[in-house]
């Protein structure tokens, strides 16, 4: 009786196709933009580490002012100093750990392949590949010992591999940073996870940087973050030496702590720690040690701004009143049909079954227009991506998944059979009689 | 067959209540063609709707085909209409977006026949009416005639008990209404029973009976009134 009621539902809408496209309009609309808004939200606010997330930590320590709290709304420095990183490191609480930051550093191509270019480089510990899944083409991640003894090893990713090695596995091939060769040790493939969940310090929809780099080079090689860096207090001794003695936080931490009972024993070792150094006149504010889980931090950090949430459920709201309109324009369809409804009732259709043809018609009117929805939203977020690309140069910044797919697809079915119900349940208690002598 | 006693049918509105039936008893053989006639507003076409369990009634007993009707729920009344009852209108009542084809498969549909039983019950009866060769025409595209026999089709498909024809030939010439009693006759032939409301005394003329209804009620006048009573068999009447 499906195919029968779909069949009759397609010759209604072929019959008056200034109402279909009125109908099937107004929905695609209401789908469009619930879509769209709802596919921006998720790129944002999804897990961009599924099953990883839990166990990754991000660790700060209030090493600020006395006098007043640090600006942010945490009221706590989002990130750590040379010192306390240098001394987090020494402990075996967590499973894995890395230091990171960003710089400014040249990387040296072939000369006859292009001229030297500043390049953004993450310098990192060996941990963190695993830690964050990054996924390799050739190679991998350099090892601990590499870590320990200020190894020049380095990750390529995928683009620089391209510009350096014309794409080529390059594992073991040599490249110059700044002042040394580096031995290439692996290099990534594609990687654009939609938010940089790693370091969300400034732009967290911007792309992972093309070079990694151990971050126990920083020493040897004066590397300076360019990314933020907040401090209270002036440097006592000048140059290099002299910021990695200072209170100056640039540099972020995360950590991998398996379960419960490790993040507890991981914020009694920060705790201790703390209150150590306040014996040294450091860390004058009220003792506190944040350990916060990745996906607590990125709502914390209001990864998802507000307002993207805000516009989302405005555009179900807008959704909700293109399922009333429809409703009306249906529930007019119907009554219109009254006579034809009659006929089929004399000839033993039963009210369910009137319902059932009517809740499908509604419901073929929202698949169509739910198609069409998609593809609105779908050309809506190229338009994005095409306006993110020129502005911070990445192309793939909202992608329309599986599960956006299925969610427009249930959006559709809801919105149809909201707007379907009443009209269906209406037309199906028409008494057969009263029409059957007006056909 | 069709067997109702003391059938009251009321509309009301908040300012009038108006008896469309009142007393009404009748009774038809299985088999018979009754002409039911009686001037407008007289209670044919509301007896035609609650003989069709098209509408309910407020009081009185109805047996159809041996099983009392009186008080069925939405969903057995349109299972009878679709089983047991065929329905013939004045204005064919024919769905204007389906073809012939279609039309005449609407009931089969709602009885959920397999495929192919429907598309051998639809040629039967389309080309018991002549118009197989018409099958894949719209409604529109046939004449006034045409269109009656395919309604007629619709019933044939269903192989009805019963068939309920109001006006059939209302909106036909002369030539044409010849051509559908005769359809109809021929019907009734095979054993089919019918009950026609119509106003033409000549179409009422090839009934087998006629029954007057005036204000809601029986009023045979061509018999004395007991003879509707008597003609109720004592096991139906029980």
């Amino acid at each position: 009786m499906l195919g029968y009621n779909l069949r009759i539902a397609l010759k209604s809408l072929r019959r008056n196709l200034g109402l279909t496209a009125l109908t099937v309009g107004g929905i695609a609309l209401g789908i469009g933009v619930a879509t769209l808004f709802s596919t921006i939200r998720h790129a944002l606010a999804k897990d961009p580490i599924p099953g990883k997330s839990a166990v990754l930590h991000y660790v700060r320590l209030d090493n600020w002012d006395p006098a007043k709290p640090h600006p942010n709304p945490a009221g706590i420095p989002p990130q750590l100093t040379y010192m306390d990183v240098a001394a987090l490191l020494r402990s075996d609480i967590p499973v894995r750990q890395t230091p990171t930051f960003k710089a400014n550093l040249y990387v040296f191509p072939d000369p006859s392949k292009g001229r030297p270019q500043r390049t953004l480089v993450r310098l990192c510990a060996s941990d963190f590949f695993t830690m964050f899944e990054t996924p390799f083409r050739y190679g991998a991640g350099w090892d601990r010992r590499a870590d320990a003894q200020a190894e020049a090893v380095v990750v390529l990713g995928e683009e620089t591999n391209d510009l350096l090695f014309g794409g080529a596995d390059s594992v073991g091939r040599t490249v110059r940073i700044a002042d040394r060769d580096f031995r290439v040790a692996g290099v990534l493939d594609r990687w654009r996870p939609s938010v940089k969940f790693y370091d969300i310090t400034q732009n967290p929809v911007d792309v992972p940087e093309q070079v990694f780099i151990p971050f126990s080079l920083l020493r040897p090689m004066q590397v300076r973050s360019s990314g933020n860096r907040d401090g209270w207090k002036s440097q006592a001794a000048p140059g290099f030496e002299g910021l990695l003695a200072s209170e100056s936080t640039w540099i972020q931490m995360w950590v991998e702590l398996p379960d419960a009972q490790a993040r507890r024993r991981y914020v009694d070792y920060l705790t201790a720690y703390v209150s150590e150094e306040k014996k040294t006149g450091r860390f004058p504010r009220p003792l506190r040690v944040e350990v916060t889980p990745l996906m607590a931090w990125l709502r914390e950090q209001k990864v998802t701004p507000p307002e993207i949430t805000a516009m989302m459920v405005v555009s179900l709201l807008f959704l909700a009143v293109c399922a009333l309109n429809l409703m009306g324009l249906l529930l007019a369809k119907f009554l219109a049909r009254a006579p034809e409804i009659g006929v089929r009732r004399a000839l033993g259709a039963s009210r369910k079954a009137i319902f059932l043809q009517h809740v499908v018609e509604c419901e073929t009117v929202a698949v169509i227009g739910g198609a069409l929805g998609i593809g609105l939203s779908v050309l809506a977020l190229l338009g994005i991506n095409g306006w993110a690309k020129t502005m911070i140069n990445r192309s793939d910044l909202v992608q329309f998944d599986l599960s956006m797919a299925f969610l427009a697809v249930a959006l559709s079915l809801v919105a149809g059979l909201v707007a379907g119900l009443y009209p269906a349940w209406r037309v199906c208690r028409i008494p057969p009689a009263v029409h059957l002598k007006l056909q | 067959m069709l067997l109702m006693e003391s059938i009251r049918k009321v509309y009301r509105t908040e300012l009038v209540a108006t008896h469309a039936l009142e007393d009404l008893s009748l009774h038809v053989r299985a088999g018979e063609f009754v002409a039911v006639m009686g001037p407008s507003g007289s209670g044919k076409t509301t007896f035609l709707n609650v003989a069709g369990l098209l509408d309910t009634f407020d009081a009185g007993s109805y047996r159809l085909d041996g099983e009392d009707v009186s008080r069925l729920g939405d969903d057995e009344m349109s299972s009878i209409r679709n089983r047991k009852i065929g329905f013939v209108f004045q204005s064919f009542n024919l769905i204007p977006d389906l073809d012939v084809f279609d039309n005449v498969d609407v009931p089969l549909r709602y009885r959920g026949l397999p495929g192919p039983e429907r598309k051998r019950r639809i040629e039967s009866a389309l080309e018991l009416v002549g118009l197989l060769s018409r099958a894949r025409h719209l409604p529109s595209q046939l004449s006034g005639g045409q269109q009656q026999r395919v309604a007629i089709a619709r019933v044939l498909a269903g192989d009805p008990r019963l068939i309920l024809a109001d006006e059939p030939t209302g909106n036909l010439d002369s030539m044409m209404t010849r051509e559908i009693m005769d359809l109809l006759e021929e019907i009734n032939e095979r054993g089919t029973t019918i009950v026609m409301v119509t106003h033409s005394a000549e179409c009422a003329a090839r009934a087998q009976r006629q029954i007057h209804l005036l204000d809601g009620k029986v009023v045979d006048l061509d018999a004395p009134p007991t003879l509707l009573r008597a003609d109720v068999p004592a096991e139906a009447a029980r």
